[in-house]
C-alpha cells in the first residue's frame, strides 16, 4: 500500500503554534522536564484513545467519525469553557497622532494608570500611543500628561512602559498583537502572550465612524478586521474572556460583527452620535479627556483592587445626559450574568498560585485536582468562586471535546492516518462511498 | 547608642562596641589598602556627576554611571550588580562595542564646547543613534543587527526596530571608526525621547533610581531642559570582561532668584543655583552597591584664565562666586601649555547617609567667559527650493581655537573626515561636489584626500558619503555642496505625518588632529575615578551637525479615493440604465410574477417528498429518460472500480 505522506495540516499546523505558545509560558514557572506526552494530551487523543479499547465501538466510532468529516458543519461551537480565568492582560491603544488628539492620549493613559493600580502588572499590559505628548514641543509640562484641569495627577508617571509608539501604532501592528503573529525578533514585551485563560481588556479610543475606528490618520480599522481578529484570537485560544472598551464617535458600529463567543463589548455612543470630551484645559490649550473616559475613570477611582462592584454597576453609571451619548453594551455573546462579575475581572488582576505536589503534569489539569483546589483557597477565592460556576465541574475532556468539534475531528482523522491502520480507515472510506451513492441514486431515480 | 548611653552599663557596652567594631574596621582598611585585590576580582559600580556652568547662564550637568563585569566564568550566567538584560544582550548577539543614544535638543557648540572631552563623546544627533561591533563573520552581521534592534526597541520602549531596514542602517569603512567592516550604523532623527525610556535606562541601575545620584533625576525638570542625552556603551573584551557606561548629559537653565538688593545688577550676574534647586530634588541615601559615588566640579579653562587676570587663581570661594562645600580634592589640569592656567576640577564626595550633599554655586559679581571651540564649526543646510531638487551644502568656519592652533605652527594642515548617511528618496548626485574654499570655487581634487561614495538604492540602501579633506590651517571657511532631487515613494510608505517633512541624519564630522584629551596634575594612580579616567583617553573631536527637514512631494492622498467613486457613480449610472432600456420587459415580468408563486419549492420539503414516496414504493410520474440509464452506469462504474482499486492496493 502507498504510504500516506502526514502532510500538515491546518489543524495541525495550530496545534503547533498553541503548543509552541503554551511552551513560552509554562517553561518560566515549572520544572524542567516536560512530560510531552501528558501536554500532547488533547481532545482527539483522549477521544481515540477511549475508543481504542473495544473492537466494535472502534469500528462504529471509526464510522460514527468518518460521516461526521463528511457532513460539513456549519454550526457554531457551543461555548463551555474548562479553564479558570488564571490571569489578565490589557490592550490600550491610543490611535490619533497630532497635538491636539491630547485627550486621546489622556485616555489611554487614565487606563494604563487605573489598570495597574487594581493590580495588573506592567508586563502584562500592551501600550499603544500614536504620538508623544508628554514631551512633545507644544506641551507646556514637560514629562506630564494630565487628565484634569486641576493638574492633581501626572499620568505619566515616573514608570511609564511604552510598547507601541509613533509610527509603530498601526493596524497591521495592532492586529498581529492580537492575533500573536509576529516577526520572531519581535521581543517579548512586545507581545500579547495570553492563553485560553485569559481575561483581556482591549481598550480603544480616538476618531471613528460608522463601522471603522481611524489609525493615525491614514489608515482605518474596520469593524470586520476586528471581528476577524478576535475570532482567530478565540481559535487560537487566545482569551477567555474578552471586553472590548471603545471611545470613538459611533462606537457601537464597530462591534456589529463581533462572533466569537466570551466577548462583551462597551462603545460610548450609538451609531449616529458623536462622543464628546469632557472639558478644555487652558493651560494645556486643548481638551484633556473624553466624556465617556472621564466617567468611566470617576467609576473606578473609588474602588481599589479588592472592590466587589459589578460590571454592571459599571454599566449603569453611565448617565446619558452627562456622556451628551448612549453609552451600548453587547452583551450577547455573553454568559455570565452582569451583576455577577467584579470589574476586577477585567481592570485588575488574579494572580493564581496553583500549588502542585508533583512534578509539572501538563496543561490539562485533571478534573478532581481542580476541585481540591477549589476547597483548598476557597478564601482566598473571593469573588471568582462564584463568578464561575458549575462550568469547572464538567469533565473537563468533555467539555474540550465540543469545544471545537470542527478541528477536533480533523485532528482526529489526521491522527488516524498517522498511525499504522490507515487501510483500515481507507476500507471504511470506500464503504462510506458507496453506501452514499447508493442512497443517492435510489433517491434520484 | 543615645538611649544606652543613659544607661549604667555605658562602658562596658561601649567597650563591646569596640570589640565588635575592630575586625570589622581592620578588614575595611585592609580592603582599601589592597585595592586591586579583592575588589577588583568581581563586579563594580560607581557613579559620578559632572558639573559645569556654561557662559550662557546654564549649567551642565553629566550623570556617569559605570558598571563592570569580569570576564570569568566562574559565576555563568549569573551577576551581582551587572545588569542581566545587557549581559544577555552581549551574549546572545556577540557584541564587541554598542552605543545607543537617545538625546533631544541640539547640543550648542558655540557656547557649550565643542572641543571638551563632554562635547566630543557625549554630544550626539537628536534622536536615536546606534552602533554597533559585532564579533560574528560578515555573513551573519545583518541579520544579527535585525534581531539586535528589536529587542533593543523592547527593553528601550522606543521604535528601534525601524532601523532593521536595510534602506536605514549602513556599514561604514573608515570615516566613522578606523577600517572596521563588521559594523552597523543607524540613526532615527525623528524619534521621540522621553520618560518611557528614561525608566528602563534606570532599571539597569543597581539602586534604579531610589538612591545615590541617580535619585536626582526628577523627569519634569530633566526633560525641561535645552538638552538632554542619555547614552548607553558597552565594551565588551575577553581581556577586561564587559563594561557598561551609562550617561546622561542635560543641560539646564537655573530658575533666576530674583534679589532685591542687587535688582540692576540681576541681569548680568549669572543665577546661581544648587543641586537641588535645579534638579528639584535632593541626593537621598546612598547607592550602597556603589564603590564611589561623588560630584566633580569644574571650572573651564577660559574661566580659570578670566579669573586669573583679576586676581583670583584658583579658590573656590571669591568675589566672583562661592562653592557652598568645600571640595575634597582639586584636581589640576596639566596638559597643553606650560606657563598658562589651565582647567580645574574639584571633587565631592557622597559619603553621608543623612546629609544630602548639595552641592552650589552662589555667583555675586557678573562674570563672562568663553568655552572652548572646536577647530571648526560645522553647520550643514538646505539650498534650492521648490519640491523637485535642491542641494545640501556642508560649511566649516574657522573658530578663535583655530587661530591660536595657527599662531603655534606655519605651514600646517588641517585634516577633516566627513560622513554622511542620505536616505534613498533625496537622490544625491555626487558628482556635483563643489568644493568653495574661502568662498571661491575650488577643484576637488586639491582638497578631497580620500573619498568613498556609495550611491543609494531605491528601496535597498541610503546613500552614503565618506570624505577626507585636507587644507591648509590658514583657510577661513571651507563649504562642500551636493545636488539632489527628491524622489517619490509608494503611497504606502508615507507616514501619517508627512506633510511635516522628511529628515536626513546628521553629518558627522571629525578632526583626526585635534584631541580633547586631559591630564590632572595629580598621578595617575591616584585618579581612580571613571570619568576621569575617560576624561584623560585620546578622542578625537567630533561634532555633529544639524538634522535636515526636506519637505518632499506629498500626494493629496483623498484623490484617489475621489476618482475612483466619481468614475464609479458615472459608470454605474450610464450603465445601468442602458441595461434598463435594453433588457427590460414590463410585460414579461408580470408574467414571471404570476407563474413563480405555484413553482415555488424548497429543496428539503422535495427532498422529503421524493423519500416518502420511495419509501412508500410508488413512482412519481417523473418520467423515466435515458439520463437515468446514464446515472445508474456511472454508479455501477465506480463502484466496480472502487472495488477493483481496494482489491488491487491490498
Amino acid at each position: 500500500m502507498r504510504p500516506l505522506d502526514p502532510a500538515p495540516s491546518p489543524a495541525a499546523a495550530s496545534r503547533t503554534v498553541i503548543l509552541r505558545r503554551f511552551c513560552h509560558r509554562r517553561a518560566l514557572l515549572l520544572s524542567p522536564q516536560l512530560p510531552f506526552q501528558t501536554r500532547n494530551r488533547d481532545r482527539s487523543r483522549v477521544w481515540t484513545g477511549m475508543a481504542s479499547r473495544d473492537p466494535v465501538m472502534t469500528h462504529w466510532s471509526r464510522m460514527l467519525l468518518l460521516f461526521l468529516v463528511l457532513v460539513p458543519l456549519t454550526s457554531s461551537s457551543p461555548s463551555s469553557w474548562a479553564t479558570m480565568h488564571n490571569n489578565n492582560w490589557a490592550v490600550l491603544v491610543c490611535t490619533s497622532r497630532f497635538w491636539f488628539n491630547y485627550r486621546h492620549m489622556a485616555n489611554t493613559l487614565s487606563l494604563y494608570r487605573t489598570v495597574k493600580r487594581l493590580g495588573i502588572p506592567d508586563e502584562r499590559i500592551i501600550l499603544m500611543l500614536a504620538d508623544d505628548m508628554a514631551c512633545n514641543a507644544r506641551n507646556n509640562y514637560p514629562a506630564q500628561v494630565f487628565n484634569n484641569e486641576n493638574h492633581q495627577l501626572n499620568l505619566y508617571g515616573d514608570n511609564v512602559e511604552v510598547d507601541y509608539r509613533g509610527y509603530e501604532v498601526t493596524v497591521e501592528n495592532f492586529l498581529r498583537v492580537l492575533t500573536g503573529r509576529h516577526d520572531p525578533a519581535v521581543p517579548r514585551s512586545k507581545r500579547l502572550l495570553s492563553d485560553e485563560g485569559s481575561h483581556i481588556l482591549l481598550y480603544m479610543t480616538g476618531h471613528g465612524g460608522d463601522e471603522f475606528l481611524k489609525f493615525q490618520d491614514s489608515e482605518e480599522l474596520q469593524s470586520h478586521d476586528l471581528a476577524d481578529a478576535v475570532r482567530q484570537m478565540k481559535e487560537k485560544s487566545r482569551f477567555k474572556e474578552l471586553l472590548i472598551m471603545v471611545d470613538t464617535c459611533q462606537a457601537a458600529t464597530l462591534f456589529s460583527q463581533l462572533q466569537s463567543p466570551g466577548v462583551l463589548a462597551i462603545g460610548s455612543s450609538m451609531k449616529g452620535e458623536n462622543s464628546y470630551s469632557h472639558h478644555l484645559d487652558s493651560d494645556i490649550g486643548v481638551s484633556v479627556v473624553d466624556r465617556f473616559t472621564f466617567y468611566t475613570l470617576a467609576f473606578f477611582e473609588k474602588l481599589n483592587m479588592y472592590s466587589n462592584a459589578s460590571l454592571r454597576s459599571l454599566f449603569n453609571s453611565y448617565n446619558p445626559t452627562l456622556l451628551m451619548s448612549t453609552a451600548y453594551y453587547r452583551m450577547d455573546l455573553y454568559q455570565r450574568p452582569l451583576n455577577e462579575v467584579p470589574v476586577t475581572s477585567f481592570f485588575g488582576s488574579v494572580m493564581k498560585t496553583v500549588h502542585t505536589d508533583a512534578a509539572y503534569t501538563g496543561m490539562a489539569v485533571p478534573s478532581e485536582m481542580k476541585g481540591s483546589l477549589f476547597i483548598e483557597d476557597g478564601e482566598h477565592h473571593r469573588i471568582m468562586l462564584e463568578n464561575e460556576p458549575n462550568q469547572e465541574n464538567l469533565g473537563n475532556e468533555e467539555a474540550k471535546e465540543v469545544h471545537c468539534p470542527y478541528h477536533a475531528w480533523l485532528k482526529t482523522l489526521q491522527g488516524r492516518l498517522d498511525d499504522t491502520d490507515a487501510d483500515i480507515l481507507l476500507r471504511y472510506g470506500f464503504g462510506m462511498m458507496i453506501l452514499l451513492l447508493v442512497t443517492s441514486s435510489w433517491l434520484s431515480s | 547608642m543615645a538611649v544606652l548611653r543613659h544607661s549604667a552599663a555605658f562602658p562596658f557596652l561601649l567597650l563591646l562596641v569596640l570589640l565588635i567594631c575592630i575586625p570589622a574596621l581592620a578588614s575595611g582598611v585592609w580592603l582599601n589598602d589592597g585595592g586591586g585585590g579583592l575588589e577588583e576580582e568581581g563586579e563594580q559600580f560607581s557613579e559620578e556627576l559632572f558639573l559645569k556652568p556654561l557662559p550662557d547662564r546654564k549649567v551642565l550637568a553629566h550623570f556617569h554611571f559605570q558598571s563592570t563585569a569580569p570576564p570569568s566564568a566562574a559565576n555563568g550566567r549569573h551577576h551581582h550588580l551587572f545588569p542581566k538584560a545587557i549581559a544577555q544582550l552581549v551574549r546572545k548577539f556577540r557584541i564587541k562595542d554598542l552605543e545607543l543614544s537617545f538625546t533631544q535638543g541640539r547640543w550648542n557648540y558655540e557656547s557649550w564646547g565643542g572641543s571638551d572631552p563632554i562635547s566630543s563623546t557625549n554630544a550626539k544627533p537628536p534622536g536615536v543613534e546606534l552602533w554597533a561591533l559585532f564579533d560574528l563573520p560578515v555573513m551573519e552581521i545583518d541579520a544579527t543587527w535585525k534581531d539586535l534592534t528589536h529587542a533593543l526597541s523592547g527593553l528601550f520602549c522606543a521604535s528601534i526596530n525601524f532601523l532593521e531596514s536595510s534602506t536605514s542602517y549602513f556599514a561604514p569603512s573608515w570615516a566613522f571608526r578606523s577600517n572596521v567592516s563588521n559594523l552597523r550604523y543607524g540613526a532615527l532623527p525623528r524619534e521621540a525621547v522621553c520618560t518611557e525610556n528614561l525608566t528602563p535606562w534606570l532599571k539597569l541601575l543597581p539602586c534604579r533610581d531610589k538612591a545615590g545620584l541617580a535619585s536626582l533625576l526628577d523627569r519634569p525638570s530633566i526633560y525641561k531642559g535645552y538638552y538632554h542625552s542619555q547614552r548607553l556603551q558597552l565594551t565588551s573584551t575577553k581581556s577586561t570582561g564587559m563594561v557598561l557606561k551609562q550617561t546622561l548629559t542635560v543641560v539646564l537653565k537655573p530658575d533666576v532668584q530674583r534679589n532685591s538688593a542687587h535688582s540692576s545688577l540681576d541681569n548680568s550676574i549669572q543665577p546661581s543655583w544648587s543641586v537641588s534647586s535645579m534638579f528639584k530634588k535632593n541626593v537621598t541615601g546612598l547607592c550602597v552597591p556603589a564603590k564611589t559615588s561623588r560630584i566633580f566640579f569644574e571650572l573651564e579653562t577660559n574661566m580659570v584664565v578670566e579669573l586669573e587676570k583679576l586676581g583670583y587663581g584658583d579658590s573656590w570661594s571669591n568675589s566672583i562666586f562661592d562653592l557652598s562645600p568645600n571640595p575634597v580634592r582639586v584636581f589640576k589640569e596639566s596638559n597643553p601649555l606650560p606657563g598658562r592656567s589651565n582647567s580645574i576640577i574639584y571633587e565631592y564626595i557622597n559619603y553621608s547617609e543623612h546629609e544630602p550633599l548639595d552641592l552650589g554655586m552662589k555667583w555675586k559679581l557678573p562674570f563672562i567667559w568663553s568655552c572652548s571651540q572646536s577647530p571648526f564649526h560645522a553647520s550643514r543646510f538646505l539650498m534650492g527650493s521648490g519640491n523637485e531638487r535642491g542641494s545640501i551644502a556642508i560649511s566649516l568656519q574657522s573658530t578663535e581655537s583655530n587661530k591660536e592652533f595657527l599662531a603655534k605652527s606655519h605651514g600646517c594642515t588641517v585634516q577633516v573626515l566627513i560622513f554622511q548617511v542620505v536616505p534613498w528618496y533625496v537622490k544625491v548626485y555626487y558628482h556635483t561636489l563643489q568644493v568653495f574654499i574661502d568662498g571661491k570655487p575650488q577643484s576637488a581634487s586639491d582638497v578631497i584626500e580620500k573619498i568613498q561614495v556609495s550611491p543609494s538604492e531605491d528601496k535597498l540602501f541610503p546613500g552614503t558619503l565618506e570624505l577626507m579633506l585636507r587644507y591648509p590651517c590658514s583657510v577661513q571657511s571651507v563649504a562642500l555642496t551636493l545636488d539632489f532631487d527628491k524622489g517619490f515613494l509608494h503611497i504606502d510608505e508615507y507616514p501619517p505625518d508627512a506633510n511635516q517633512g522628511f529628515d536626513i541624519p546628521s553629518a558627522l564630522v571629525t578632526f583626526p588632529n585635534f584631541h580633547s584629551s586631559r591630564s590632572y596634575v595629580e598621578d595617575n594612580l591616584s585618579i581612580n575615578s571613571p570619568l576621569l579616567l575617560k576624561f584623560q583617553e585620546k578622542n578625537v573631536v567630533r561634532s555633529y551637525t544639524e538634522a535636515l527637514l526636506v519637505p518632499l512631494t506629498t500626494p493629496d492622498f483623498s484623490m484617489p479615493y475621489n476618482v475612483i467613486t466619481f468614475t464609479c457613480t458615472v459608470l454605474a449610472l450610464y450603465f445601468g440604465s442602458l441595461l434598463n432600456v435594453l433588457r427590460r420587459r414590463v410585460g414579461e415580468e408580470e408574467r414571471l410574477l404570476n407563474s413563480k408563486d405555484t413553482t415555488r419549492i424548497r429543496l428539503i420539503p422535495l427532498l422529503l417528498s421524493k423519500f416518502s414516496s420511495k419509501l412508500k414504493g410508488r413512482t412519481d410520474g417523473t418520467p423515466k429518460s435515458s439520463s437515468l440509464l446514464g446515472s445508474k452506469f456511472l454508479f455501477i462504474l465506480v463502484v466496480v472500480l472502487a472495488v477493483l482499486w481496494h482489491y488491487i492496493a491490498n
